[in-house]
């Protein structure tokens, strides 16, 4: 059973969610401030955790960036509803994917499913297990989840990594955005849903530019996304 | 008129009126002293010239004479001369040139001095001369009456006094002026910012150190403006406080109602669905009315960036496009030319696309809502048409305000809150840029329209 651990100071929240998850087939701890929550986080006896923005002690853009610097714990966010900034910075200081809290829980239970599926290394007989690929300096090796650049690793959450992967797998090629939302996030494109912008524009950032400026993540309009090949 | 203009013209014109009564004032009562003045200057004359005409007579003869009586008479200010013997005899000028001087030269033989005489248009004077044969004669002048000098006209230093006392007058009078206009100019300058919405105005500072009523007036404005600055601020942190607040019971809202679901029988669950459409109404209010409560907040802090807004506006139609299309709807981007504009992508996505959808519920099925973007006059301008029939024209002022509805029925069966053009007209605001309503078409348009990046800006 996946372990689960909610980081939010409402209990009577934290509660329900438990009970809901636990019906759902996960096992729920719950904690209430963020500096138990950042210990409880960096014991390492989780598979993932749900972390709200306001927390008392400390808030959650703190914890997450506490924790990213030694663990790479799948971390999914409750942002305030409306504000774009708070989506913007927790996944840009490394939140594997956001939930705008009031939030419907079977989207939640979704979100995890999708979370855990990707952060789980692949069964070592299959095809994708050894798959490892190489364009213009840039690595990506399943079987061990790293991406590197010219020899040092990209520090990449499981969204980045798999949208990078993707990518790699038809470079040269446009990446429609409907195929890219179901293959990685694991749900259909919605209209509006900026989310898969969000996670390219983060992996574009720390991918970098080519040397001579080119981005290698290029946007088609209203299509999709390339990586561009030399 | 310009209060500046008036209280400008009205000191200048009482100045002119002052100087004019005072002229007239001065002609009237003054011409007594005037008067006495030249009658002795006259008298003094007169003495100096017949003491002379004594001596001529003595040293040089009557020849001698002769010549000094015509001098004497060609001299300026024009005038008559005459000498008079005691018998009326005339021996020098014409008789007939002065009349009436028959007593005046009696009085003169008999005091033995200078003696004048004043008519209306003439001045007399008379001195008696002694001959060497101790025959007395009395000399006599006429001068026609000069006309009163002007004092500012008819001469050189009248002109010098005219244009002096014309250019002080307006010169006090423009500074008086404006020292009575500037503070109320600034005073409306700061009404203006603050009806704009920028609360923290003050103007006393601007008006400076004066001890007037227009410096209370500048006081209490700024005591007002404070007043309502704390009232809309407060204001505004109660509506996103409140609405900050509510989405806790409304998180566990909607956890608890999937537990239900997970427990409920089949006859609970069409209310159950019911429940968490209504939550999610709830939900989705409250998100608008805090981006509303935040644009109101601080719209100074707006993020700024290029951005392509031709690219904006296609995925946003593209977007609400998919979604009309459930509903049998469409919307088609007419043009899109190439606009850059800076400011905030989120920002303004979310005002077109609050719009668009508006757009997109009020249009009738199989109706297509029209999306442009041109660009003219270093404006980007996007409009948007549906074929909703529109708006009452006295309404359309109104379309902006948070929770407006025009026709309440309507609105319901289409699921509006009435938040979307409010958000999307204080994102616009907050772009420096503008958006209007009006009926086109039998729809309604909205037009936004935003300042075009600069070449070198950013």
């Amino acid at each position: 059973m996946d372990k689960i651990l909610i980081i939010d100071d409402d209990e009577e929240l934290c509660e329900l969610v438990s009970e809901y998850l636990a019906v759902e087939g996960f096992d729920i701890s719950t904690v209430n401030d963020g500096e138990s929550g950042l210990k409880m986080a960096l014991s390492g006896e989780y598979d993932l955790a749900i972390l709200d923005v306001m927390l008392p002690k400390m808030n959650g853009f703190d914890v997450l960036r506490n924790l990213r610097l030694e663990s790479k714990l799948p971390v999914l966010m409750l942002t305030a509803r409306g504000d774009d900034m708070e989506r913007i910075v927790g996944l840009e200081i490394g939140a594997d994917d956001y939930l705008p809290k009031p939030f419907n829980p079977r989207e939640l239970a979704a979100r995890l499913r999708a979370i855990l599926r990707r952060s789980v290394p692949l069964a070592e007989d299959g095809d994708e297990a050894h798959e490892k690929l190489d364009i213009d300096g840039v690595q990506v090796s399943s079987s061990a989840r790293i991406a590197t650049r010219d020899g040092s690793e990209i520090n990449l959450t499981s969204v980045e990594f798999e949208l990078l992967r993707e990518l790699l797998r038809e470079a040269g090629k446009v990446v429609k955005k409907e195929d890219l939302s179901e293959r990685v996030l694991e749900r259909k494109l919605s209209p509006y849903d900026r989310s898969l912008d969000m996670h390219i524009s983060n992996l574009r950032k720390k991918l970098g530019a080519r040397a001579d400026g080119s981005e290698r993540i290029k946007t088609i309009r209203s299509v999709g996304y390339i990586y561009t090949v030399v | 008129m310009k209060l500046f203009v008036k209280i400008f013209l009205w000191f200048l014109a009482a100045i002119a009126l002052m100087v004019v009564v005072i002229i007239f004032v001065t002609r009237t009562f003054q011409t007594d002293p005037m008067f006495s003045r030249f009658q002795r200057s006259t008298r003094n004359q007169m003495s100096i010239y017949s003491g002379t005409a004594t001596q001529i007579v003595n040293a040089e003869g009557e020849n001698g004479l002769r010549i000094y009586l015509s001098r004497l008479r060609d001299l300026e200010p024009p005038r008559e001369v005459n000498l008079v013997d005691s018998n009326g005899q005339t021996w020098f000028g014409e008789p007939a040139a002065i009349t009436d001087s028959a007593d005046l030269i009696k009085r003169t033989f008999s005091s033995g001095s200078a003696e004048t005489d004043s008519a209306e248009d003439r001045t007399l004077g008379a001195s008696p001369v002694a001959f060497p044969d101790g025959q007395r004669y009395v000399l006599v002048l006429q001068w026609e009456r000069q006309p009163p000098q002007s004092l500012f006209w008819g001469s050189a230093p009248g002109y010098w006094r005219l244009g002096g006392l014309l250019l002080t007058a307006t010169v006090l009078c423009y500074l008086l002026a404006l020292y009575l206009t500037s503070p109320i100019r600034k005073l409306r300058e700061a009404t203006h910012k603050l009806a704009d919405g920028d609360l923290q105005t003050r103007v006393a500072q601007k008006v400076g150190r004066r001890r007037d009523e227009l410096a209370d007036l500048a006081g209490d404005f700024d005591l007002m403006a404070e007043r309502i600055e704390s009232l809309i601020t407060s204001q505004q942190r109660l509506t996103r406080d409140v609405s900050h607040e509510l989405r806790s019971p409304l998180a566990r809202l909607n956890v608890a109602l999937e537990i239900a679901k997970q427990k409920s029988n089949p006859e609970s669950a069409p209310m159950l669905e019911r429940i968490e459409t209504e939550s999610a109404r709830l939900n989705d209010m409250i998100s608008r009315l805090l981006t509303l409560a935040k644009l109101e907040g601080g719209s100074e802090d707006v993020e700024r960036v290029r951005l392509d807004l031709a690219e904006i506006v296609r995925d946003v139609a593209a977007d609400a496009d998919f979604e009309a299309q459930a509903n049998g709807k469409f919307v088609e981007v007419t043009t899109a030319d190439r606009c850059t504009v800076v400011g905030s992508e989120n920002l303004l996505r979310s005002a077109i696309e609050n719009v668009l959808r508006n757009a997109v519920r009020y249009t009738p099925e199989r109706s297509v809502v029209d999306v442009s973007l041109s660009k003219n006059n270093g404006h980007a301008v996007v409009r948007i048409a549906d074929h909703g029939g529109g708006v009452p024209e006295e309404e359309l002022a109104n379309l902006f305000r948070p929770f407006y509805r025009v026709g309440e029925a309507r609105e319901r069966k289409t699921g509006g809150i009435g938040l979307g053009l409010a958000i999307a007209e204080r994102a616009v605001k907050a772009h420096k840029g503008t958006i209007t309503a009006k009926n086109v078409n039998g729809g309604l348009m909205i037009e936004i329209a935003l300042d075009a990046a600069k070449k070198d800006e950013l």
